[in-house]
C-alpha cells in the first residue's frame, strides 16, 4: 500500500485547510446559533401567545425537516429575498438557524431544573422579566447545558460537510476535489472520515469530562 | 418575491413519487438498523472482550464521522475491491449501519436502565441470557427505549435526505430534478421541506401514540420515570 500512503500524504495539507474551514464555520454557526436559541426559549415563555406559536413552529420546523433541505432552502431563499450573500455567509446562517432551534430546546430542557421559588422570590421583588432572565435564569441554565452544548457543536461539526453542497469548500468539499484530482476516493475519503473522528473524538472526550466537572452545578 | 404556483402543478407528482421512495428507504433500512442495534448493544454489554471491544470501536467511528462522508466512502470506495452497488443499494446499506450504530446507544441504555438484579434473578431461575432479556429485561426497558428510538427515527430519516449526493432516487433527488426543470428553486424546497415536515410530524405522532399505548393506565407494564434531560443529552442528530 506505498501508493496509498502517498496518496494520503500528499492530500493531508489540503484537507488540513479544509478541516480548518470546517471548525470555522461550525464554531461561527455555534456562536450565532445560542442567541438565536436564548431567543426562542425566551419567547418560549413569552407572554404574548402570537410568539409563542411562531416559536413552536419554528422549531418544529427546524428539528422537523433535514438540514440539508433548510440548507438549499436558505441558500436559495435568501437571493430571491434580495439579499445576496456569498454563500458563505448563507452556510452558516443555514447551521445557525438550525442549532438554535435545537439549543432552546436544551435550554428548555435546563429550565425544568430551575426551581420555581426562584422566579417567584424575582417577581415578588418586582424584578423585570428581561432582568430575571439575565440575572437569575440564564448563568443558571447556560452553565447547566454547557455539556449538551459540546454536544450540539460536534453534531454542528458533522452536519457542516453538508455545506460541501453549496459549494463551500470546507473538509468535505475539499476532499472531492481531491478526488476529482488523484481519482483515488477510497484512500481520500478514508483520510478524511480520519480527519472527522480526530475532532468529533476530542470534542467527545471534552463532553465526557464537562459532564463530569459540571455535577457539580446540576445540584444547585 | 413571488411564489409560482404552477410549479407546485408541476413539481408535486414527481415529489410525491420522491416521497414514497424515501419512505420505502426507511421501511427497509430501519428494520435493518434496528436488527444491528439490537446486535451491537448486545456485544457492547457482554463481558468478553472480543464482542465489546469492536461493538464500541463501531459505534465511536460511526457517530464520529459525518453521515455524507460514510455514504461517499461507501458509494465511491467499494468499488476500489470491486464491488459495485447501486445508488439505492449504497443508501440503504449506509442508512441502515448508520442508524444502527445510533439505534444501539438508544437499546443499551435502555437496557442499563433496568437493574441488574432482575436479570440475575431470571438467570437464577434458570432462563437463558435470551429468554431473560425477552421476558424480563424487555418489556421493563421499554418506557426508557420508545422516546430514545423514536429521536434516532426520526434523526434517520432526515439523513437520508442527504442521500440524493449519492444519487439514490429519494425525496430530495426528486427535488433536484423537479429543479434542473423548473428554475425555481425556493418553489421547490418550500414542496421539499413540506413533504419532509409532514412526514416527521406524521411519523412521530404515530411513535407517540404507540408510546400511549403501550402505557395504558390498565396496561401491565408500569410506566418508569423516564429523564427526558438525560436522553436529550443522547440524542445527538442534527442533519
Amino acid at each position: 500500500m506505498p501508493t496509498a500512503v502517498t496518496v494520503m500524504l500528499h492530500a493531508a495539507p489540503w484537507l488540513l485547510q479544509g478541516a480548518l474551514m470546517t471548525l470555522e464555520t461550525s464554531l461561527l454557526a455555534i456562536a450565532l446559533g445560542l442567541p438565536v436559541g436564548i431567543g426562542l426559549a425566551v419567547g418560549m415563555r413569552s407572554r404574548l401567545r402570537a410568539l409563542r406559536g411562531f416559536v413552536r413552529i419554528y422549531i418544529s420546523f427546524a428539528r422537523g425537516t433535514p438540514l440539508f433541505i433548510q440548507i438549499m432552502l436558505v441558500f436559495f431563499v435568501l437571493p430571491s429575498l434580495g439579499l445576496d450573500l456569498p454563500r458563505f455567509c448563507a452556510g452558516v446562517i443555514a447551521l445557525s438557524l438550525n442549532s438554535g432551534a435545537y439549543i432552546a430546546e436544551m435550554i428548555r430542557g435546563g429550565l425544568t431544573a430551575i426551581p420555581r421559588g426562584q422566579i417567584e422570590a424575582a417577581r415578588a421583588l418586582s424584578m423585570p422579566r428581561p432582568l430575571m432572565w439575565r440575572r437569575i435564569i440564564l448563568p443558571q441554565v447556560l452553565a447547566l447545558i454547557l455539556p449538551p452544548l459540546t454536544i450540539e457543536f460536534t453534531a454542528l461539526l458533522k452536519g457542516s460537510a453538508l455545506l460541501a453542497v453549496i459549494g463551500i469548500v470546507e473538509l468535505t468539499r475539499s476532499c472531492q476535489q481531491m478526488v476529482a484530482s488523484t481519482f483515488k476516493p477510497l484512500e481520500i475519503w478514508l483520510i478524511v472520515g480520519i480527519f472527522y473522528f480526530v475532532m468529533c473524538y476530542a470534542l467527545g472526550s471534552l463532553t465526557r469530562y464537562l459532564e463530569r466537572t459540571t455535577q457539580v452545578y446540576r445540584t444547585v | 418575491m413571488n411564489f409560482d404556483f404552477s410549479v407546485v402543478a408541476f413539481g408535486l407528482p414527481i415529489l410525491l413519487r420522491g416521497l414514497v421512495n424515501t419512505v420505502l428507504f426507511c421501511v427497509i433500512a430501519l428494520p435493518s438498523g434496528l436488527a444491528l442495534g439490537s446486535a451491537v448493544a448486545l456485544m457492547r454489554l457482554s463481558h468478553r472482550k472480543v464482542a465489546r471491544i469492536p461493538a464500541a470501536a463501531f459505534v465511536e467511528i460511526i457517530r464520529d464521522t459525518p453521515f455524507l462522508v460514510q455514504a461517499f466512502l461507501l458509494f465511491y470506495g467499494l468499488p476500489t475491491f470491486g464491488v459495485r452497488l447501486s445508488a439505492a443499494t449504497a443508501g440503504i446499506l449506509v442508512l441502515s449501519i448508520h442508524s444502527g450504530a445510533y439505534f444501539s446507544e438508544a437499546i443499551r441504555g435502555a437496557i442499563l436502565s433496568v437493574p441488574r438484579g432482575q436479570m440475575e434473578a431470571a438467570r437464577a431461575l434458570g432462563m437463558s441470557y435470551l429468554r431473560g432479556m425477552r421476558r424480563i429485561v424487555f418489556p421493563q426497558m421499554l418506557g426508557y427505549l420508545l422516546p430514545a428510538l423514536t429521536n434516532q427515527i426520526i434523526g434517520a430519516i432526515k439523513d437520508s435526505a442527504v442521500l440524493s449526493v449519492i444519487t439514490a432516487p429519494e425525496l430530495s433527488m426528486a427535488a433536484q430534478m423537479v429543479l434542473g426543470e423548473s428554475f425555481s428553486p425556493v418553489e421547490t424546497y418550500a414542496m421539499v421541506a413540506s413533504l419532509y415536515w409532514g412526514l416527521i410530524a406524521a411519523v412521530s405522532a404515530g411513535l407517540m401514540r404507540l408510546e400511549k399505548r403501550i402505557f395504558r393506565s390498565d396496561a401491565v407494564v408500569a410506566r418508569p420515570e423516564t429523564p427526558r434531560l438525560a436522553l436529550s443529552a443522547i440524542e445527538t442528530t442534527a442533519s
